[in-house]
């Protein structure tokens, strides 16, 4: 007697969790869309087009890299997700050709030359956007204002960080008062938010919260596509979190390092005191929180194991800092990422090594 | 009621089980053609055919005399006549000799209530060489009983559990058998207990077992004399294996465990008292495949379509049919392949139970680390025995592996972990 559909897999186990490395993918590409939807509201067309070619690109790019290996890889969503992610990176006033070809990068040589999925040897959506850097700088910082805060299309204007570095001091560390007296534009949305905040809320606490973060937390200042929309950001991330499709680990411990170190040291402003670092203002400029959860966190170029993943994480955050402090901060965060997937095999054997070590020893 | 035990890494949390229809256990029909086997596992000893073909045989007489050590009488489960002996593969992947008996004739032993025997009059010596004689085997690992507790004997100081701990979110059988026949499982755990002399007895149930089957089972205990704890479980799979328990119990040597399941129990208390060979099994037929899942008394060697034909066969399509549970068991061939006393379950999963996806490169996720309840890294290992570095992979885990098959129940990317596991283990031995 024969079995009616024929009997599929020929080894136990026979049940499976629900998670797929494909679904993952497109869960994580999924949780994305109200980034997409939240910065073409803020930026109009200049941000859909950027999200259409990054995305087109990165398609057709793993179309040919599937036609060229004759396996199709399409249906596993990798290459939807980076080209999703290269976008993230992209200011809306980009001129297109960099999104395409930063993307195709991506796909075409970081992915697929190196062996396709779970063969990265670093996160090709990052190692996209660190080539888009490298090649063109200055298209990379072609910043415009969101129309909510100026009234019209495509007004050229410094992200609140570069701003913020290039004032002659702030006082104690206030980086929002400084802003607000350099006349940094505010939106009417973050004085009326902040203001029925700090009526309903602070003032009892006895505490006030200064006008502009809740223009860094809608998004209402020049910046990049992913990182205006920092609420959509982190509720895909909590969403990341609790379906497991990320490891934790790697964004908590770098989150945590890198608010501590920019606590202490601040993030390379003028006039900053020991331990007077606005925290809050360096994690929600130059897409920390997006790199942490979607880039940082990425299973495929991180570490595996517990400790590998905290010290990973560690020096993610340690390496964000340094570069910010130090150097350019919209790359650095990037970068800090990148570094650390080229060493994350080594130590991954080595930190994993060590723990193992520890285990062999009981009975 | 007490305090849920579970252990202590890793497995597979299981909220909802697959609902399912209590009520007695039927009988499942004789089947026209039984074909047994003499082999039931792989690692079993396979004992020598004591009849020919074209002998007619009762139901319960012996078909096969054992070979010595690993090696268990079997009975024919049918009266019949013998049609064939030959060697047959079993879902198992080994081959088995097989002994095809066509049913004939009429009831002998069984078909009467069986009158109960006082065994408490016996000498240990009797009582185990009925259980030898009546190839009475252990239902989760196949291994001759009255070995085990052979064993078990020579070195006291053991803790005897009862474990009605299910293998799967599926089987509900052990828990069943507790339920509706507590009396004969405290016996059959007597039974044992005299002959084995555990320094103590564990029942060890599932967390959400109903209290007033908890109540029966404290009075049958009381009434028996014997010294027997119950201990709740948390749901948690591989829950059933002995180190999970020893793990749960905080106790460190698993090989201080006697584990036990009340279907072996009932076979070993109806073999004492009703004088009754192994040559039943209850048998879990269930998955969504099935129209009507429930628990068979099934006779050995009746094939596996039979039974579900008696659940009222399959709705839908099945996208695997597994004999034994999810986790470890094997998938059938065909519908042919037969009951053996270790044959704990049939499921007929369907593809959205399966799950099952194309195997993708890892993706180096992690989950495999944290699921697994040794504590092992499946993830470095399979790196390591996929370069041909086996030795070093056997250093980091392999050679504590169980084989739960948790990991690659976890793993995105479907990779048959497990496989390589157990293929490099094997390798291991032929060499
Ligand atoms: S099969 Fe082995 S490696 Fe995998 S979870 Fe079980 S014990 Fe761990
Ligand atoms: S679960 Fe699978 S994909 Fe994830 S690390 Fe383990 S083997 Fe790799």
């Amino acid at each position: 007697m024969k079995i009616p559909g024929g009997g599929a897999s020929s080894y136990p186990p026979y049940i499976h969790d629900w998670k797929t490395s494909a679904m993952a993918s497109w869960i994580c590409s999924l949780t994305l869309l109200p980034v997409v939807v939240w910065s073409t509201v803020l930026y109009g067309r200049a941000a859909a087009q950027v999200w259409a070619v990054a995305l087109a690109s990165s398609i057709v790019s793993e179309a040919i890299a599937s036609g060229l290996s004759r396996r199709w890889t399409l249906g596993d969503g990798s290459a939807v997700l980076t080209g999703l992610l290269v976008a993230t990176a992209m200011p809306p006033g980009v001129p297109l050709y960099v999104p395409a070809i930063s993307a195709a990068f991506a796909v075409l040589i970081v992915k697929a030359a190196f062996g396709g999925l779970g063969a990265n040897w670093m996160n090709p959506a990052l190692a996209g956007v660190a080539f888009a850097y490298a090649n063109w700088p200055a298209a990379m910082r072609e910043y415009v204002l969101p129309r909510a805060v100026s009234g019209v299309d495509g007004v050229s204007a410094a992200t609140p960080m570069a701003f913020a570095k290039g004032l002659a001091s702030i006082d104690q560390g206030r980086v929002m008062d400084a802003l607000r007296g350099a006349s940094y534009p505010l939106s009417s949305m973050d004085s009326s938010v902040t203001g029925l905040l700090n009526d309903s809320i602070f003032s009892k606490l006895g505490a006030r919260l200064p006008d502009g973060y809740v223009d860094l937390a809608i998004g209402f200042k020049p910046g990049t596509l992913g990182e205006s929309a920092l609420l959509a950001v982190l509720a895909g991330s909590i969403v990341l979190v609790c379906l497991r499709l990320i490891k934790p680990l790697i964004p908590a411990a770098m989150l945590v390092v890198f608010a501590i170190l920019a606590r202490a040291f601040g993030t390379g402003l003028p006039g900053e005191v020991f331990f007077g670092g606005d925290v809050l203002f360096a994690l929600s400029s130059g897409s920390v929180m997006l790199t942490a959860f979607y880039m940082a966190a990425d299973p495929v170029s991180s570490p595996v194991g517990r400790l590998p993943s905290l010290v990973y994480g560690a020096a993610i955050g340690a390496l964000c800092f340094a570069f910010r402090r130090w150097g350019s901060f919209s790359e650095g965060v990037a970068y800090a990422v990148l570094v650390m997937n080229v060493i994350a095999p080594f130590m991954e054997r080595t930190v994993a090594g060590l723990g193992a070590r520890g285990r062999t020893r009981e009975p | 009621m007490m305090r849920a035990r579970g252990f202590k890494r890793g497995g597979v949390p299981v909220n909802q089980r697959v609902p399912f229809q209590t009520g007695p256990i039927e009988n499942a029909f004789l089947p026209m053609n039984a074909v047994v086997l003499l082999k039931d596992t792989f690692t079993a000893v396979e004992p020598f055919p004591v009849v020919h073909v074209g002998q007619e045989v009762r139901e319960g007489q012996l078909l096969a005399k054992s070979a010595g050590r690993g090696s268990s009488n079997v009975h024919s489960p049918i009266p019949g006549i013998v049609r064939r002996i030959d060697s047959v593969k079993t879902p198992g992947g080994f081959d088995s000799k097989a002994v095809l008996v066509s049913l004939e004739g009429s009831f002998s032993v069984l078909g009467k209530r069986p009158e109960r025997y006082l065994w408490k009059s016996l000498n240990k010596a009797d009582i185990s060489h009925i259980v030898q004689e009546k190839g009475i085997v252990c239902v989760s690992n196949g291994e001759p009983l009255f070995e085990m507790i052979a064993d078990r004997s020579s070195k006291p100081g053991f803790v005897m559990v009862i474990s009605a701990l299910e293998t799967d979110p599926y089987r509900r059988t052990e828990e069943e058998l507790l339920a509706l026949r507590p009396e004969d499982v405290i016996d059959g755990c007597a039974i044992a207990a005299r002959m084995a002399l555990p320094a103590r007895i564990l029942l060890a149930v599932d967390e959400h077992i109903d209290a007033t089957t908890v109540d029966r089972l404290r009075d049958i205990i009381v009434s028996s004399e014997l010294d027997v704890s119950i201990q709740a479980f948390k749901r948690r799979f591989p829950q059933e294996m002995p180190r999970q328990i020893a793990d749960a119990l905080d106790i460190d040597d698993a090989g201080s465990l006697f584990v036990l399941e009340p279907s072996t129990l009932i076979a070993l208390h109806e073999a004492v008292v009703a004088n009754k060979p192994h040559i039943e099994q209850y048998v879990y037929i269930g998955g969504g495949s099935i129209k009507r899942p429930a628990i068979l008394k099934a006779r050995i060697g009746a094939p596996i379509g039979d039974l579900i034909e008696e659940c009222g066969g399959f709705s839908g399509t099945p996208d695997t049919i597994v004999i034994g549970g999810p986790f470890r068991g094997r998938s059938a061939a065909d519908l042919d392949a037969s009951v053996t006393r270790t044959t704990r379950a049939v499921l007929a999963l369907t593809a959205e139970e399966t799950r099952s996806a194309p195997e993708r490169p890892c993706v180096r996720c992690g989950d495999c680390v944290e699921i697994c309840p040794e504590g092992l890294d499946p993830y470095s290992m399979l790196k390591l025995l996929r370069v041909g570095r086996n030795e070093e992979a056997g250093a980091i885990g392999l050679d504590r592996c169980t084989s739960c098959g948790v990991c690659a129940y976890a793993c995105r990317s479907r990779i048959p972990l497990v496989r390589y596991f157990d293929d490099a283990r094997r390798n291991e031995v032929r060499r």
